[in-house]
Formats: C-alpha cells, sequence, structure tokens
C-alpha cells in the first residue's frame, strides 16, 4: 500500500473573520492546521519547558488576541502571531523556572526564531484517506488491553488525567501506561508492514 | 531508560495538562517535571506524533491537543 501525507501550502487566515466574530469551529479549523507548526517551532525547548503545555496555552492566547490581528501581504498573519505568542510563553517559562542562563536562553530564542522563519507559511497537511483506513485497520487489530487503554486516551482528548483513565478502565496507573505505549509501539508496526512511513507519522 | 522512565515519557507524551487553579494557566505535567532532559526531549517527540496520529483519524482533523483546547474555548474556559 503506498500512503502519503501531502503537505501544503494553505492560508489559515481565512479563519480568522470567523475566529475574531466567537466561532469556536472557525477556531477549531484553526488549530487543526496551526498546531503542527507551532509544535515544530518550541522543537529547541524541548529538554527545557513542557512545549505541550506551551503550546496549549498559546493556543488559548491566539483566540483572546485575534481581534487584534492585522492581515499583511504575507499569509498565515494569525500563525505568525501564534508563533510569537508561544516563544514568548516558552521564553517566560524558562526564565520564571531558571532552568538555563540568561546566554542559553538568548541561544534557544534565537534557534526558535530561526525555525519558525523557515516554516512561514507552511500550514496544511492533507492526510491520504488510505492512511487513515490504514491507522484505523492497525487500530482495530490491537489486543485487549493496550485497545481499550489507547481507545480511553483518544475519547478523552486531554480532557482528563491519565489517572481518571486508568481508573475508568478498571487499570492500574502504570499498567495503564504500559497498555498506552505498547499500543503506540504496535500501531507502528502494524503501519511498518503495510509501507506507511512510520518515521513520518508516528515512528 | 528504566520501565518508571517509560512511563513517565507515556505521561507526558499525552495532551492531557493541568491547569493553574488561580489563573487558569495550563501547566507543566508533572510527570514532564520528574524527567531528565533525555526523556523530555522523548516526550515532545513522542507526543508529536501521537498528535499527529489523533488527527489523521479525527474527522475535523484535530488532535487531542486541539480537542482539548476548542473544548476549553466552547465552555467559555477563556473569555476574552
Amino acid at each position: 500500500m503506498t500512503t502519503t501525507t501531502t503537505t501544503t501550502v494553505v492560508d489559515l487566515d481565512r479563519e480568522l473573520d470567523g475566529i475574531v466574530a466567537g466561532d469556536p469551529d472557525a477556531f477549531g479549523r484553526w488549530v487543526a492546521g496551526a498546531e503542527a507548526p507551532l509544535r515544530a517551532t518550541l522543537r529547541p525547548m524541548a529538554a527545557q519547558v513542557d512545549c505541550e503545555a506551551v503550546l496549549q496555552e498559546a493556543l488559548l492566547r491566539v483566540w483572546q488576541v485575534a481581534a487584534r490581528c492585522r492581515r499583511d501581504e504575507r499569509p498565515n498573519a494569525l500563525l505568525r502571531l501564534g508563533v510569537r505568542i508561544a516563544r514568548n510563553l516558552a521564553i517566560d517559562e524558562l526564565r520564571r523556572a531558571r532552568r538555563v542562563s540568561v546566554q542559553e536562553a538568548g541561544e534557544l530564542e534565537a534557534a526558535m526564531a530561526r525555525d519558525a522563519a523557515s516554516r512561514e507559511g507552511v500550514a496544511g497537511v492533507m492526510v491520504d484517506p488510505l492512511l487513515r483506513a490504514a491507522i484505523e485497520e492497525c487500530r482495530k487489530a490491537l489486543p485487549g488491553k493496550p485497545a481499550v487503554a489507547l481507545t480511553a486516551r483518544l475519547e478523552s482528548a486531554g480532557g482528563d488525567a491519565d489517572a481518571v483513565l486508568a481508573s475508568r478502565v478498571k487499570m492500574r496507573l502504570n499498567t495503564f501506561l504500559q497498555n498506552v505505549g505498547r499500543a503506540r509501539k504496535l500501531i507502528a508496526e502494524c503501519l511498518r508492514r503495510r509501507g506507511v512511513d512510520v518515521m513520518e507519522l508516528i515512528g | 531508560m528504566t520501565r518508571e522512565e517509560e512511563e513517565l515519557v507515556e505521561a507526558a507524551a499525552g495532551a492531557w495538562r493541568p491547569r493553574d487553579p488561580r489563573d487558569g494557566r495550563v501547566r507543566a505535567h508533572p510527570a514532564w517535571l520528574d524527567l531528565g532532559e533525555q526523556g523530555r526531549v522523548r516526550a515532545f517527540e513522542e507526543g508529536g506524533r501521537m498528535r499527529r496520529l489523533e488527527a489523521a483519524v479525527d474527522p475535523e482533523g484535530l488532535s487531542a491537543t486541539g480537542r482539548a483546547v476548542v473544548e476549553r474555548v466552547r465552555r467559555g474556559g477563556r473569555k476574552r
């Protein structure tokens, strides 16, 4: 099977008017395109700040300040604003926690700025329907406990702590986490057997 | 990596994050705080891959991160 993800240049500012008007659906469509480039921008800080937390906080702040975003001659003005917000939050967190020296913080800031500049304008990833089907089939092929743990995670969609999910599916927390990890590895192996570039997707 | 570290990575690679009860800000995962640099980078990589997988099978293309944030906005968790 040949499956691909196609990266396309998309101007997510097409959602800006809806977001400014307070439409969460428009914001959801923007987030679907903006999350990956924003996450990638934070990569140089991965050892120093919890990028998942910074990313979520940055997305929430984009929602709050979107009305101040001004379009210019380039695409993705709101994404560029989001990148600045995410970088500033990460730097603030670094300074607050004093995990690195002032010089190191400056170097990390510069690395993020270089990375952000190189990614500007790349915002949309089209997922091949065959890939989606392959992932679903691999998920359905998971054995009992890994399937239960992964499904709990997916259905919760970041809404519940793992301790809550583990209790819900009647597992101890460490067993739950081991099963999530096992599920991820089994899906990666399953996709590899189907010829999917798992390093590209889930590794 | 020890089994305990593997579990910390798995926990930190998830999308759930606690909120500060004082101001509602999204805070670091407790498991992330217990990890060393190598484990933190691994949690970042694993988390990113999981988010891509989640988004790939989601009808609206949203990962668990996206769902968590949009759900919070829908519930009015962040006022303008």
